[in-house]
This record gives C-alpha cells, sequence and structure tokens, in this order.
C-alpha cells in the first residue's frame, strides 16, 4: 500500500519503522531531512519530498505527486492548520481528525468546556482568561494550588504548577507565576483566551491512547511519559523525556479497572466532539491522564495523535498490523479489527543536546555521532527526532534529537539495555538524558504515588463525592 | 553540626530567598548559632548573622542562593561564590578553589574531609557529599521552577519541594540552567554518621534508605529486649527521645506517657554552648507532669548523656513530682569521645562517661539504675553493618584523619 507520512519527528519515525514491516510503501513530507525516515522512505521503495507541513497546499501537493492510497497525519499542528481536510476536500483517505475535531487538543478552553457540558468524569475546575493583566490579578488573589497553561497546545511550553500548600511561601510563588503569566499567554497569541487555570491535582501520570473511526474504540496500551527535563523529576516541563509501557495493556502502577474508566472517559469524549462538530472523529486521541484523589482516572488534557515519545514505547509492542488498522479506521470498519499486544514491557529515552529546553539556540546546529551497527547489536531501536540529515553530517535541531527503546522482560533490564545504547551516541556541546527512567526504583516510586491516590478516590467513591472539591475564602463567595 | 539548602530556578521570575528562609528553619535542629545567607540576583550578596530574624529575608532579593545554619559558621565567600558545609574540610581555601576550577571537561573532583557540601558560582549549584557519607544531603525540585539540595528531606519539603534522591556518598551534583549533572568523584570506605541516625536528624527524615523514625522506635524496642525493668510508666526526655520510649513501651506493653511539657522553642540542649546555658535549657525544656510520675516506677529514656547535668535534673524533678523509682535508659552507647567530623561534642573532661563508672553516674545523676544501649543492639537497630557506620564519638577510634 502506498501511504504519504506527514511529519518529521522521532513519533513519525517510529510509524514509519512499522508500517514499512508491514508492507508499505512509504512517502514523506517532512520540513527537514530526518535520516531514520528518509531511510525507511528509500528502503520501502517511496519517495520524499520537503514542505512544510503546517501548509495544508503543501501536505495537498505532496499527495498529488505521490497519489497515495492513504494518508497519515503524525503531529499535532497540521491537524490544526486543517491538513486532514484539505486532503480530503480532494478525495485522499486520510488518517486524523479533522481541523474542528483536533480542537480537543488544540484548545484546552475548548476541551475543558466540553467535559463539562457533557459531564464527562476525570474534569478539573478551571477558569479562562482573555487577558493577561486579569490572569495575573487572579493568581496574586487566589488561595489554593493551580495549574496554569497557554490555553492552545504549545508542545508543553509554558505550563506552570504550583503547589501553595505553604502560607508562608503563598506570596513568592504567585508573584513568580503573574510574572509569567504574560509569556504564557504569548504561547497562545491568536485565541481568544489566552490563560488557562485549573485546580491543581496529584498523582501518577499515564497516557490512553485510542485508535477510533468514530463508532469504534480501539486501545492501544498505556503508556506513561516523564515530563520534567532533568533527572529526578527536576527541571522545566518539555515534550517527554521518555517513556515506559506494559505489561500488558497496563502499567506496573494501573489497575484493569482504572484503565476500563479511562477508556469510558475517553470514549465519552469522542461521543462529545461528535455531538459538537457532527463529524466522526478518525484518528488516534490520547487522553494525557492522571490518576488523582479527587476523581481517580482524570483528564490533564488531551492529544489528537499519537504521543512522543510515547508513540515510541508502543509501537514496537503491538503485534498487529497498526497499517491494517489505520486503513480500517479511514474506511470505518474498526468493528472488525483486534489488537494483540507483546508481552513485554518497553522503555524509551530521549537524548537532548545540552540548551534543551530553555535555551533552544545552543541546542541547534550541533553535530551528531551514532554507532546505529553497535546499538542494533544490542537490541535497541532508534528514532530520530529534531535531526537532520545535511550531506554526510547530523545536526541537532534544537529539540529531543534521539529516542532510543528497547524491550525486555523487566523494565530495569530495558532500562539498563537502553543505558548501554545510549552509550553510542554523542552529542557535540554534550546531551541529557534521564537515565533513571524504567529503573525499579523510579517505578517503585510511582507505585506508591499511585496507591497514595487510589486510598483516597475509592474512599470518595464509597461515599458519592467522586471529583467533588471546593474552594472557601472569607472575603468572596465560593471561586470558579 | 549545620544544615545547609541551594536553591536554583530555572526562571529567573522566581525569588528564591524566602524559599531558603524557610528550609533553614526546617534544618535548625542541625544548629542554630550561626547563619550564613548568600543570594544572587543582579548582583550577589552574602550576610550572617546569630538571629535568623536579623537575616531580613524581605530585603533579599535573587533566583539562586545558599543558606546556612549551624554551631559555627562552615561557611565561605569569594566574590560570587559561596560555599557552605556541614563537617569538616581539611582546608577550606583549597576546597572552594578547587570548586571553582570545575568546569565541564573537569572528570575528577575530590574534597579532602569528611563532610557535606553545598558550592555556587552564582550561575549553577554544586553538590558534594564526600565518599564516607558521613553527612546527609538531599536532591529535589519544585515543580518545573526549581532545583533544590538540602541536608534533610524536610529542607526541601517544607517549601512545597519533592525529593527526588538522596545525593550518593562521593557523588558531585551540578544544577544549572542546562540539567542536573552527576560526578562519581571516587571511592573510599563508607562511614555514616550514627548519632546522625539516633539523635540528630528530624524524625520525619530518612537517612541511606532507613526511615529515622523506625530506628528510633527500633532503639527502644532493643533497650527493652537488653535491659527488662519493672516499671508503671515509659516516658522520654523530649523531643528527641519520644520515639525510643514509645518503641519500649510497645516492646514492653508497659504504658507510654508524655512525661513532661515544654516551655520556649526547641534548643537542643546538647548543642548550646555554655553550661549555664544548657541548664536553662533544661529547666526551660522539662516541667514534669505531676500525674503521670505520681507514685509510679518510672523508666526514663533520653537519647545520650553528656555532662549528666541535664539527666540528674530530670531525675530530681521526676522524684519532686512524687516518682517512687526513677530508671535511666540511654538509647545510644557511653558517649566518651570527640568528633573529629564537626558535631559538637564537650571535651572528654566533661563527658560523664568517660570519667565515671556506671554505679558512680547512677549515683551522681540520682537514678535506680542506669544503662546504655549495647553496640551490638545500636547495629541491629540502625540495620547497617558496623563497618559503614562512624561510631568514633563512643570508641574514640576515627576512620579518617583530617587534619
Amino acid at each position: 500500500m502506498k501511504v504519504l507520512l506527514v511529519g518529521e519527528g522521532a513519533r513519525e519515525n517510529a510509524i514509519a519503522w512499522k508500517i514499512s514491516q508491514e508492507g508499505a510503501r512509504v512517502y514523506s513530507i517532512m520540513g527537514y531531512v530526518n535520516p531514520g525516515i528518509k531511510r525507511i522512505v528509500e528502503n520501502s521503495g517511496g519517495k520524499f519530498i520537503m514542505g512544510n507541513i503546517r501548509n495544508p497546499n503543501d501536505v495537498l501537493n505532496a499527495a498529488e505527486a505521490f497519489s497515495p492510497e492513504l494518508i497519515i497525519v503524525g503531529p499535532e499542528e497540521p491537524l490544526f492548520k486543517g491538513v486532514c481536510d484539505k486532503v480530503r476536500e480532494k478525495g485522499f483517505a486520510c488518517f486524523g481528525p479533522s481541523f474542528k475535531a483536533s480542537k480537543i487538543e488544540e484548545s484546552k478552553v475548548w476541551m475543558r468546556n466540553l467535559m463539562w457540558k457533557h459531564k464527562i468524569k476525570g474534569r478539573l475546575r478551571f477558569k479562562s482568561f482573555k487577558s493577561v493583566e486579569e490572569a495575573s490579578k487572579y493568581i496574586l488573589e487566589y488561595g489554593g494550588s493551580i495549574a496554569i497553561k497557554p490555553s492552545r497546545q504549545a508542545g508543553g511550553r509554558g505550563v506552570k504548577v504550583v503547589a501553595d500548600l505553604q502560607a508562608y511561601l503563598t506570596k513568592e510563588k504567585r508573584e513568580a507565576v503573574s510574572k509569567s503569566a504574560s509569556e504564557i499567554a504569548s504561547l497562545a497569541q491568536e485565541e481568544e483566551d489566552k490563560i488557562l487555570i485549573e485546580e491543581k491535582v496529584d498523582g501518577v501520570e499515564y497516557t490512553l491512547h485510542v485508535i477510533t473511526d468514530g463508532l469504534n474504540v480501539l486501545p492501544l496500551p498505556l503508556a506513561q511519559d516523564y515530563k520534567h527535563a532533568y533527572s529526578y523529576s527536576i527541571g522545566p516541563e518539555t515534550g517527554g523525556m521518555g517513556s515506559i509501557s506494559g505489561p500488558k495493556e497496563l502499567l506496573p502502577f494501573i489497575e484493569e479497572e482504572e484503565f476500563k474508566t479511562s477508556l469510558e472517559i475517553v470514549r465519552e469524549t469522542i461521543n462529545a466532539i461528535k455531538a459538537e462538530v457532527n463529524e466522526d472523529y478518525i484518528g488516534f486521541i490520547a487522553g494525557q491522564m492522571m490518576l488523582t484523589p479527587l476523581w481517580g482516572p482524570t483528564i490533564i488534557e488531551y492529544y489528537s495523535r499519537l504521543g512522543d515519545p510515547e508513540a515510541s514505547a508502543i509501537l514496537p509492542r503491538i503485534k498487529s498490523s497498526m497499517l491494517e488498522l489505520f486503513d480500517l479506521a479511514v474506511n470505518k470498519g474498526l468493528h472488525r479489527a483486534k489488537i494483540e499486544v507483546d508481552e513485554r514491557v518497553s522503555v524509551v529515552k530521549a537524548i537532548a543536546p545540552i540548551g534543551y529546553p530553555l535555551d533552544r539556540k545552543m541546542a541547534s546546529n550541533k553535530l551528531v555521532f551514532i554507532d546505529e551497527r553497535k546499538i542494533k547489536e544490542r537490541g535497541c531501536l532508534v528514532f530520530y527526532g529534531s535531526i537532520s540529515e545535511q550531506g554526510e553530517k547530523l545536526i541537532t535541531m534544537g529539540s529531543r534529537a534521539i529516542e532510543i527503546a528497547a524491550l525486555s522482560d523487566s523494565f530495569e533490564q530495558a532500562s539498563r539495555k537502553v543505558d548501554e545504547c545510549i552509550s553510542y551516541v554523542e552529542i557535540e556541546g554534550g546531551m541529557i538524558y534521564r537515565s533513571e527512567i524504567g529503573k525499579e526504583e523510579t517505578i517503585a516510586e510511582q507505585r506508591e504515588k499511585s496507591s497514595i491516590s487510589r486510598h483516597s478516590y475509592k474512599l470518595r467513591e464509597r461515599k458519592g463525592i467522586l471529583g467533588v472539591s471546593k474552594d472557601w475564602s472569607p472575603k468572596e463567595e465560593l471561586r470558579w | 553540626m549545620a544544615g545547609i539548602t541551594g536553591v536554583i530556578a530555572f526562571d529567573k521570575v522566581w525569588n528564591v530567598s524566602k524559599f531558603i528562609y524557610y528550609s533553614l528553619l526546617a534544618l535548625r535542629h542541625r544548629g542554630q548559632d550561626q547563619f550564613a545567607f548568600f543570594i544572587c540576583g543582579d548582583e550577589c550578596k552574602v550576610k550572617v548573622v546569630e538571629e535568623l530574624r536579623d537575616l531580613k529575608v524581605e530585603e533579599l532579593n535573587g533566583w539562586i542562593g545558599v543558606g546556612f545554619t549551624g554551631t559555627e559558621n562552615r561557611t565561605i565567600r569569594e566574590g560570587n561564590h559561596f560555599l557552605a558545609y556541614d563537617g569538616e574540610v581539611k582546608d577550606e581555601v583549597r576546597l572552594i578553589r578547587k570548586l571553582k576550577e570545575i568546569d565541564d571537561k573537569a572528570k575528577a573532583f575530590e574534597g579532602e574531609g569528611v563532610f557535606s557540601a553545598i558550592y555556587t558560582n552564582s550561575r549553577e549549584i554544586f553538590a558534594y557529599r564526600d565518599p564516607s557519607g558521613n553527612k546527609p544531603l538531599f536532591l529535589g525540585g519544585f515543580g518545573f521552577d526549581l532545583g533544590i539540595v538540602s541536608s534533610e528531606p524536610s529542607g526541601i519539603e517544607v517549601i512545597g519541594g519533592e525529593v527526588g534522591r538522596e545525593v550518593e556518598s562521593g557523588e558531585l551534583i551540578r544544577i544549572n540552567q542546562y540539567g542536573v549533572f552527576k560526578q562519581k568523584t571516587g571511592d573510599g570506605d563508607r562511614f555514616l554518621c550514627s548519632l546522625e541516625f539516633i539523635y540528630l536528624q528530624r524524625i520525619d527524615s530518612h537517612f541511606s534508605g532507613k526511615q529515622i523514625y523506625d530506628v528510633r522506635e527500633r532503639i527502644g524496642r532493643q533497650l527493652a529486649i537488653e535491659r527488662k525493668i519493672e516499671g508503671d510508666v515509659v516516658i522520654g526526655v523530649p523531643e528527641t527521645a519520644i520515639p525510643f520510649a514509645i518503641g519500649y513501651s510497645k516492646e514492653t506493653k508497659i504504658p507510654y506517657s508524655l512525661g513532661f511539657t515544654r516551655t520556649g522553642d526547641s534548643k537542643r540542649t546538647m548543642i548550646m554552648n555554655d553550661a549555664f546555658e544548657r541548664l536553662i535549657g533544661v529547666q526551660l525544656k522539662l516541667n514534669p507532669i505531676k500525674s503521670v510520675v505520681w507514685d509510679k516506677r518510672v523508666i526514663v529514656i533520653d537519647d545520650s548523656m553528656v555532662t549528666g547535668n541535664t539527666l540528674k535534673n530530670t531525675v530530681f524533678l521526676l522524684r519532686k513530682n512524687g516518682a517512687k523509682e526513677v530508671h535511666v535508659l540511654i538509647a545510644s552507647p557511653k558517649l566518651t569521645s570527640l568528633c573529629p567530623y564537626g558535631v559538637r561534642v564537650p571535651p572528654k573532661e566533661e563527658l560523664i562517661a568517660a570519667n565515671l563508672s556506671d554505679e558512680e553516674i547512677a549515683i551522681t545523676i540520682g537514678a535506680d539504675s542506669i544503662y546504655w544501649l549495647s553496640f551490638e543492639g545500636m547495629y541491629k537497630a540502625i540495620g547497617l553493618n558496623p563497618e559503614n557506620l562512624c561510631i568514633g564519638c563512643f570508641t574514640g577510634k576515627y576512620k579518617k584523619v583530617i587534619k
């Protein structure tokens, strides 16, 4: 089957790797030459062209040039720009939600409103702000723990989470966050609502991806990604520095019932989107979730595509043909599909040049040296991300450059294997990665966190107060 | 003895001075005669004071800084560079110079001494724990915004942070805008300070994977196994000895009660400077509750015995309030020698256990009996091999010569 893959990141590299093994002839449109995608394209007998994947016309041109039987859109930005709508108009089959349906990811305010309107479980209290001043004022006055985000998806950037349990530090915390408000708002430039403030919740995070044709919903195995840039959960937020998946469809700290509840939440959301935009959702949709004391499974945000680096942890564990699933999804035939999952667990670690994520300039234009043969001998998979092939050289583009994945019987083993493989990667100027991902201690910590949440939400469930929370202050009415 | 904290903000909009200040409040039990504060924003400022309130923290502003609270000032500043440490180093000027020279290519760094240190060059924070691991040091963060290093977990937790992990023995951690980097700097014998387990640390701490509160309850149980006493009530000398008394009570089923109530703040009498101040400390800290001890055979537990003054007063006050018998248990072996690694222990001449026999001590303090925890019991309760514990203050034999 001829497939046009839109995108140039590690996620697209992982998708290309998977579908090329399933008999796809892979064509690609990329903004820069991703060495991993390029090789797969060439080996599968396809072609690639350079273009702006966020420009629907560029993608349409590529489609017209290659006449693919299926177009798969990897990243979120092209979806927000209506790439699938554009190529569908011309009769191409596109795997990915429409411009309207991808709002579920693009606008966090739209998403929260949808959840409240349809009374979907796992919803958080929130407030949105049209101006920086308004938001700053609210932050300075509000007494409680909050998360502040740009209302628009900005690749994880601009999120501040402030635990305000220590009254003696309230002023410092509020001032710092209030000062950041304009930066946060700038990430949501065109939006009407610029800043979103939500109640802060605690717990372990995990992601549930499903593939859907709008009628049928097929869950992929759970994955967890690690957002902090630096080791031991220190440092600024990133798109994700690594990921784990398994065993089976679960994670060591998420129970079967929680998985089912999460799936129910995502399913209801798909129906709610349909009710709002009056069309079937076709593509991936992922609940970036947290197991909280308030709700149990709780929605932090939605993805309208595969998560990155979750894709690199999940796809190698899928034994079924993804290509077939994509094809069934665009033809509304997913009721015939089943997903078979590898018993083994997986660990992925992202490698970024020094400078990421705070100094993208410093992280750019650095030479990358990689001994792929050695890495493969040791049983790891390599997916290229923010890295471009320029002649004989590999050059960083400022973000997470390479993802290394390994499957094994235990997370500890897989994690060690990945560490060993990472020793064959070098980036000029230095690199960062989080060695502790997948290690026993890290998993044990996640287990502890999840059991703390479980005690509370199960008690709330018994008392009939799941998801109920309030704030009160002596001067004002109840807020939110 | 000292508590140290370093905080770095990844985004310079943060003012971290109060974070350091409140972290120091949580570490005051490690010594609070000297405070030092170094903070950098547009410029660097240092303040050294004897009372925490004299810091005037409201006037300090910056996104990176280091704080110190201790029995003696163990900090050194050179321009925009600042070093604070807990323990003893051979040569602090040499140490700060060596730290200044660390650059990206430096492979090895080793500080000479037995200590944990936090150093900043006003752009990044370094946390170092020497190979002995004798002093504690922890690494953590606050949200997506701050990196924190501190002597004990509470130094991170009270400011809303989360502990990432303990800094390992012989490890140098470097935190800057670009990451958290670790460097194994050398191996050596590991010898953790046993006093850290027995009474220096807060009971909400953990050290080398051991929960301090659990260790202390186990010590109490161990005392009960080693020394069974016919008694009516078990009490602990506030505040450190309370978990020992609870452990003793759980093991023997003799009821535990609060025997004393406290006046004033919780300054440790042992680490107060002069003898008179120590006495005042005792009187203030220990007013017995008469109904608890009246007409009872009282088992009273304390963490250590230094000069015996505290206990003499304690026993006297217990009898005055109607205790029929007073049996004293000490939750550590006999303190007989100085600590060359910075824990304030009075000179040998002032240490009662180094000078008198058990019988003489019982008579001196007026107790019906007295007993010290055995070495074996201590090892068992802490749960570490003897070779990994420093017990120099009980034996006079030290694992490493510094000067």
